[in-house]
């Protein structure tokens, strides 16, 4: 059956080109800022009260974003 | 400067070569002086316009349901078409069949959201009411009431959690994942979903500002004259232009409120 439109399922892949298709792009974007958040103010409480260094918290959402991307990836990006 | 202040700059024939410098729009034409007040509560524009948005909204739907025909003529039949597009077009496709019990949410938040922010260009009214976001925070706590509730109920309060996460993670990196996914569907989605409403709707305004008094400030007797022409072509576009965003606005808030639902309802995947 080609050529049919895939049946709606939201999660993920599914979505079709549409109003409905940006939750995905929004879905990710929000990935992206909660890794950077999530793992940056680990590493700030860390930074500022455990290891007392500064170079935790850039490490931090570095770490995050990475974290973010992969999970990004399993989510959106297998098809 | 306040909206008050404004008018009386306005007022006072502040123009250009009149060496009276252009006075831009800022947050003060956010900042009302209270209409009235009730008490010790204290009526403001934006609260003025909500309560009107809400008696139009109410009023609308009154009239087209209140004596329903079955062949639909006038109000009915705007409000069926209204109500049909937000099912169709929202709900269908982002919950299914078994999400008809969250139409009437649906169908009110849209309404309720497009009217406020088509305030925004309706004479004398002019303010879009979600440009104070306080409005706005009330409308996503709703939502993030309703989805988390209905997560809850359906999933049960360990499944909620269990079921955000998506499966064939390897268990070592799953972990250092979960928190990343906690912490956007909980805490990120209500944040984004209040400040897009909010801030699309308060860039909105200041730029219409930005052109209305430029405008004004433009006549003159000068050449003055011809800037003041192109900037009131601009407003008229920019009019037209918000005129889209503002039922944009109200869409996409409600799309992903259906879309956040239907996360909440479908299980595991």
């Amino acid at each position: 059956m080609t050529g049919s439109p895939a049946p709606p399922s939201r999660r993920g892949r599914g979505i079709p080109a549409g109003p409905g298709g940006r939750s995905d792009g929004w879905a990710a974007f929000s990935y992206l800022l909660s890794g950077m958040i999530v793992y940056g103010g680990i590493g700030w409480v860390l930074g500022h009260w455990v290891i007392h260094s500064a170079l935790v918290f850039p490490l931090g959402m570095v770490l995050g974003l990475a974290l973010a991307t992969v999970l990004v990836v399993f989510r959106f990006g297998r098809s | 400067m306040t909206p008050d202040a404004r008018l009386s700059a306005v007022a006072g024939g502040c123009h250009i070569f009149s060496g009276c410098g252009y006075n831009a729009p800022g947050l003060g034409d956010f900042i009302f002086k209270p209409i009235f007040s009730i008490g010790p509560w204290h009526v403001t524009k934006p609260e003025l316009l909500m309560v009107i948005s809400v008696v139009v909204v109410v009023g609308f739907f009154w009239a087209a349901f209140a004596k329903p025909k079955l062949v639909p003529r006038g109000a009915q039949n705007i409000g069926e078409i209204g109500i049909m597009f937000i099912r169709d077009q929202i709900l269908r496709p982002m919950i299914g069949k078994r999400g008809d019990r969250f139409l009437p949410y649906l169908v009110s938040l849209f309404f309720f959201i497009w009217i406020m922010n088509i305030m925004e260009i309706i004479p004398v009214a002019q303010f879009p009411v979600p440009a104070h976001i306080g409005f706005v925070w009330t409308l996503v706590g709703l939502t993030w009431l309703t989805y988390v509730t209905v997560g809850i109920r359906v999933k049960g309060p360990i499944g909620f959690f269990k079921d955000m996460v998506p499966s064939g993670v390897p268990w070592w990196i799953l972990w250092l994942l979960a928190p990343i996914i906690w912490f956007s569907d909980i805490l990120v989605r209500p944040f984004t979903l209040g400040v897009r409403l909010f801030a699309n709707m308060f860039a909105g305004h200041i730029l219409l500002l930005v052109f209305y008094l430029a405008t004004w400030y433009f006549v003159s007797a000068s050449i003055g004259i011809v800037y003041a022409a192109g900037s009131l072509a601009m407003v008229i576009v920019l009019t037209g232009f918000e005129l889209l965003i503002q039922a944009l606005q109200a869409f996409i808030f409600t799309i992903l409120t259906a879309f956040y639902i239907g996360d909440s309802i479908e299980s595991a995947h």
